[in-house]
């Protein structure tokens, strides 16, 4: 299992002798000088990527994509005053969190938001005691269902949650770049990592323990996604 | 070093980080032997760091490169032009270009006399003059050495059909015209030397 992508730890959000940086600065070199067509390389390895991103704040598909085109648009329009404080990845992904956000606040989304986002997270979250959900087959996720139920229980966090999981347990981001991207400190990251966690585990445990140890383990009422 | 179970809830996504020195990250395990519920947490955590940490947990919606590509190409590349903007484009080119062609040749175009000793006008009157059908110059209306059933025309037609001004009715008029066919601009009127008939 990977928890830590070696890679990606630096002391600035830069990685100076990683050769696929050194390339991504000279690609970005080359753009600001007027190849333009290159930009579509640049941003090719993160396009999917910046989807996940908005979609986990938007929770739409639609509006997910109007997201990711218009953050795309504002990289390449800014493209030129782009410093290198950070690493290419880590500004675009604060541009397209950025624009998610916008987009979000634009249809009065706010309003709806989880209570759970009131929260203080530094308070103790206990996980619910379940029976084992000890394994995983491995076609699980092939079965659509599954997955639709995994996103809706993702969904269902705190944005604040949902942003921080989405970085560093989808995404793979390193603790020190997930921070760097959301303007947060690192133990601020660690500490909505945990709960994220831990609420997703009870979310799913019910359902998805169940069904896998072949017997319903859900409590009358309590199926997250019902 | 022992622990309880806020400890371990406190510290177990850490632990999953690797992010645990050994003594806490011992200890830990040897709570999860004996903590049923806590072992079921870890499990749980396990499986949904795994779940999620899957490249097919989140595939792209159908279409999404070709919308990407589609809204990002005019500001990468520039505005391109609709194939039917093309069209008409070239359509509107082409045409320009025939009647600039066409204007060209007609500044050209000297008209053939219909003597081969008249000379062609190089001033024209400001009215309009007289020909006869089969004759070979134009004249004022009633000039006395026109013959035959004549009509009206602008000297701009006389001349395109061959007439030359007769030298005899139209001297006064066309030494005190100021239109100048465009052939001669600049130039003195030269008298013709063929008369009407």
């Amino acid at each position: 299992m990977r928890y830590r992508d070696s890679s990606e730890v630096e002391v600035t959000g830069v990685a100076r002798s990683d050769p696929g940086h050194e390339y991504e600065v000279a690609l970005i070199g080359r753009i600001q000088r007027g190849e333009r067509e290159l930009f579509y390389e640049l941003i090719r390895p993160y396009e999917r990527r910046v989807f996940v991103i908005a979609f986990t704040i938007l929770r739409n598909e639609a509006d997910a994509q109007d997201a990711v085109q218009d953050a795309f648009l504002k990289a390449f329009k800014y493209l030129a005053q782009f410093r290198y404080e950070s690493r290419f990845s880590t500004w675009l992904i604060q541009v397209a969190i950025n624009e998610a956000r916008l987009r979000q606040r634009k249809s009065h989304l706010e309003i709806m938001r989880p209570i759970e986002d009131q929260e203080n997270e530094d308070g103790t979250y206990t996980p619910r005691d379940f029976a084992d959900w000890r394994e995983i087959p491995s076609e699980a996720l092939e079965r659509k269902e599954i997955r639709e139920k995994l996103v809706a229980a993702l969904g269902s966090l705190a944005q604040k949650y949902r942003e921080v999981f989405v970085l560093r347990d989808v995404e793979h981001m390193s603790i020190e770049n997930t921070a760097q991207a959301l303007g947060i400190s690192a133990g601020a990251v660690k500490t909505r990592l945990l709960r994220a966690r831990l609420m997703l585990r009870d979310l799913l445990a019910p359902g998805l323990g169940g069904i896998w140890a072949g017997h319903s383990q859900i409590p009358k009422g309590t199926n997250p996604w019902s | 070093m022992v622990v309880n179970c806020e400890d371990v809830w406190r510290e177990i996504s850490n632990y999953f980080e690797g992010d645990l020195d050994p003594t806490l990250k011992r200890a830990l395990e040897e709570h999860f032997a004996q903590c049923s519920h806590c072992e079921s947490v870890r499990d749980g955590m396990r499986n949904v760091i795994e779940l999620y940490g899957d490249k097919t947990m989140f595939s792209l919606p159908a279409g999404f490169y070709p919308r990407l590509h589609g809204r990002l190409a005019d500001q990468v590349e520039g505005p391109r032009v609709s194939r039917r903007a093309w069209l008409v484009s070239v359509a509107v080119t082409g045409a320009l270009a025939a009647s600039a062609v066409f204007a060209t040749v007609l500044e050209g175009f000297v008209p053939q006399p219909r003597s081969e000793m008249s000379q062609p006008a190089r001033r024209l009157p400001q009215r309009l003059v007289a020909i006869v059908d089969g004759g070979k110059t134009f004249h004022a209306p009633g000039c006395p050495f026109m013959h035959g059933k004549n009509h009206m025309v602008t000297p701009e037609e006389a001349v395109r059909e061959g007439y030359a001004p007769c030298n005899r009715c139209m001297y006064e008029a066309l030494r005190s015209a100021g239109k100048v066919t465009p052939d001669f601009e600049g130039e003195e009127m030269v008298s013709n030397e063929s008369g009407g008939k």
